[in-house]
């Protein structure tokens, strides 16, 4: 390894540091716990503080789209402005429905946020920074990211509104098409990098990223894993679960204050997982870019930290969901089924069988020039 | 063979218009921003001159309007916002002649149809762009237009009878309607 | 210690919402419920270090399952509406069947267990030899029951095509 020394701006000395000072003083049990409970929160403020850069980055960037300033006014270009809607959502009054299931519709929020939490548990940010490590990272992001539909599902039916019903039903039939895509995108990469965990894929991204090493079923993939991936979130021309014209908000019409604010939430994370499961599987997750022969140059992008790389990189593809987003126009239900299953779905298929040909015969990049990559 | 044909021209069809609209957009994002930061460009704010706030009586340098009293704006307002009073006084030779007491205008009322204008038959009043008429209490909304002691202009005679024949023209109108 | 208590707590939640799933008088709560009884059994296999179980399990019955429960409760007319609990003497006879069996197994369980079990050493299975196991045609290898299991799913989405048609 070049590069154990020097890196300060990189967590690592931190946790080591935390984790020593705590074993010499107390039981392991303990510490495990301590440490347990340090992770939960450092997950939880992430997330709540993502959320809310997302939030303004979003409205920012759509104004941009949309050749307006956005947000401008609390705070110098508007900084504080998700922070004074979050206190503003935090106040309102959770209204209760007349004869809707009670305990469902309070349940419903939590599939969602719990689901998204899971699956945000499982991201690399950088080095070290890493809170679940499974071998089968990728089937236990595909895994539990399918919890949250159940909470839509839920919040459609027990708000006795059949706008959210309709909404609902329409939300369930794109996740469950959308989610197939997403996993046979990601089981391609799978084959190309031999391994489902994270750690061990963005190792072998060091001088190759899995998005060229494949070359064009590498891509395929990554723009199918996009499309379909960004049709799980329920946004962009994939919103019609939640198409205000028709629905008024879709499944979460009858909600409101912190109910309301964990759907939002729930969406805009979904956005950041997507994005950043994308970075580390298709774009080297936190590793810099690293070029064989060039240790100087190597030298230099491990200055930069690595967190700074997965954000960068995951900042990239939010802006493109973004671009989409408001570049094309609603798709109808039957648009966005034929989409899943008479285009995405086949060519899907026939990708992976490529993708096999092309691991077996040796017609990776990193095969056909091992001095380069 | 034609369908699988079909299939993969209509992928690609699909793809290069989708990019174009990508590059649409895209040009977009690096365009002059439109909005107008209100009270920050009061001093360069440009609102049309058609654009209708404030009804105004414009009065000249001797404090004096066009307003005869006929009361055909009064006829003409469906809301109800103008209310003409006059008062009847003697002339020098003896005539009696009506003219123009008060004249108060509802802002609060008002929908700015503008037909009190178009029918005005001395173009005594109009609408200005003077859009900032917010107050604190709807008393204020109702606004006395004719200035302290203003009188009626005294036209030259020429114009007088113009004026008088597009008068009556507009009031059969008001009558027929 | 901690891995005992959070045993207990998964245990609890399983046994609470199996019954509740069962005396339940609304359907779509029942599947409520009884998802909550998978997530608990997903725990389980989580707790016990088998992370691929623990994924399997979550995306085949939260993800796909409970899904297409939730669905077919949407799409009737009504769901439990007409729900009518059974006669007294009926519940009472059912009732004592189930303590019987439940009664039974349990004594079953409890006095043959020490017999059978072996120790699992907790290590991290490795994806690679599930998928070797899976495809492999030797001892303790899997690959004749797992295209049974294809074929018996196409065989049922043909059937569901041909119902679908209706032509």
């Amino acid at each position: 390894m070049i590069l154990n020394y020097s890196q300060p701006l990189e967590f690592t000395n931190l946790i080591t540091w935390l984790d020593t000072a705590l074993r010499s003083s107390m039981s392991e049990f303990w510490v495990l716990l301590i440490e347990f409970v340090l992770v939960a929160v450092g997950l939880l403020a992430a997330y709540s503080v993502i959320a809310m850069i997302l939030i303004y980055a979003e409205r920012k960037i759509t104004a941009f789209f949309q050749a307006r300033f956005g947000p401008n006014r609390v705070g110098k270009y508007g900084i504080w402005q998700s922070v004074a809607d979050v206190i503003k959502i935090l106040l309102k009054e959770i209204i209760h429905i007349n004869r809707s299931d009670r305990f469902l519709f309070f349940a419903a929020p939590f599939f969602m946020i719990i689901a998204s939490m899971l699956t945000f548990g499982a991201i690399p940010f950088g080095k070290f920074l890493h809170a679940v490590d499974f071998n089968i990272g990728v089937l236990y992001v595909t895994a539990v990211s399918s919890l949250g539909i159940i909470g839509v599902l839920l919040a459609g039916w027990s708000s006795n509104n059949k706008y959210s019903m309709i909404g609902a039903m329409r939300s369930g039939a794109q996740f469950v098409s959308y989610e197939l895509s997403a996993g046979f995108a990601l089981m391609t990469i799978v084959v190309l990098a031999g391994t489902m965990q994270f750690s061990e894929m963005i190792e072998g991204q060091r001088y190759c990223w899995n998005l060229f090493n494949g070359h064009i079923s590498s891509m395929i993939a990554f723009v199918i894993y996009l499309i379909s991936g960004h049709a799980e979130t329920n946004r962009g021309p994939f919103d019609l679960p939640e198409a205000e014209s028709e629905l008024t908000a879709g499944y979460h019409t009858e909600y409101s204050g912190k109910q309301f604010g964990f759907f939002y939430l729930a969406e805009y994370l979904n956005m950041f997982i997507i994005a950043s499961i994308a970075t580390t599987v298709f774009l080297g997750g936190w590793m810099p870019i690293q070029i064989h022969g060039l240790e100087t140059f190597n030298q230099i992008m491990w200055y930069i930290p690595s967190y700074v790389w997965f954000f960068a990189k995951t900042g990239v593809l939010i802006f493109l969901s973004l671009w989409v987003r408001w570049s094309f126009p609603r798709l109808r239900i039957d648009q966005l089924l034929n989409l899943e299953w008479k285009y995405l779905l086949p060519i899907n298929l026939v990708n992976i069988v490529v993708m096999v040909i092309i691991v077996l015969t040796g017609l990776t990049l990193t095969d056909l020039f091992p001095g380069l990559f | 063979m034609s369908s699988i044909l079909e299939y993969f021209s209509g992928l690609f069809k699909g793809i290069k218009s989708l990019l174009i609209g990508m590059s649409v957009t895209w040009k977009e994002l690096w365009t002059k921003k439109v909005t107008q930061q209100y009270p920050e460009n009061r001093d360069t704010l440009v609102i049309s001159d058609r654009f209708r706030a404030e009804l105004t009586m414009p009065h000249d340098e001797n404090n004096e309007h066009a307003c005869t009293a006929c009361g055909i704006c009064q006829m003409n307002c469906p809301n109800g916002t103008i209310n003409v009073l006059s008062a009847t006084i003697e002339t020098e030779d003896g005539k009696k002649k009506k003219i123009l007491d008060t004249y108060t205008w509802d802002l609060g009322m008002c929908t700015f149809c503008n037909l009190c204008v178009i029918t005005c038959p001395s173009d005594a009043i109009k609408f200005e762009n003077t859009f900032e008429n917010a107050v604190f209490t709807r008393s204020k909304l109702v606004q006395q237009l004719n200035h302290e002691g203003s009188k009626l202009r005294v036209k030259p005679p020429k114009s007088t009878e113009s004026v008088t024949k597009s008068t009556e023209c507009i009031t059969k109108e008001a009558q027929n309607k | 210690m901690a891995e005992q208590i959070i045993f207990y707590i998964l245990a609890a939640i399983i046994a609470i919402f199996s019954i509740l799933a069962v005396t339940s008088k609304q359907i779509i709560r029942s599947a409520t419920y009884l998802l909550f009884v998978l997530i608990g059994t997903a725990g389980l296999y989580l707790l016990l270090g088998y992370h691929y179980l623990f994924a399997v399990q979550i995306a085949v019955y939260a993800g796909g399952v409970m899904v297409l429960f939730i669905f077919a409760i949407l799409l009737t007319n009504r769901p439990g509406e007409n729900a009518k609990t059974e006669r007294k003497d009926r519940r009472i006879v059912a009732g004592i069947t189930s303590l019987a069996g439940l009664a039974f197994c349990g004594h079953i369980i409890y006095w043959n267990i020490s017999k059978v079990y072996t120790f699992v050493v907790p290590a991290e299975m490795k994806v690679q030899d599930i998928g070797h196991t899976l495809m492999g045609t030797g001892k303790y290898e899997y690959l004749l029951p797992f295209e049974f299991i294809s074929i018996l799913l196409l065989a049922s989405i043909v059937g569901a095509i041909m119902i679908a048609r209706k032509r």
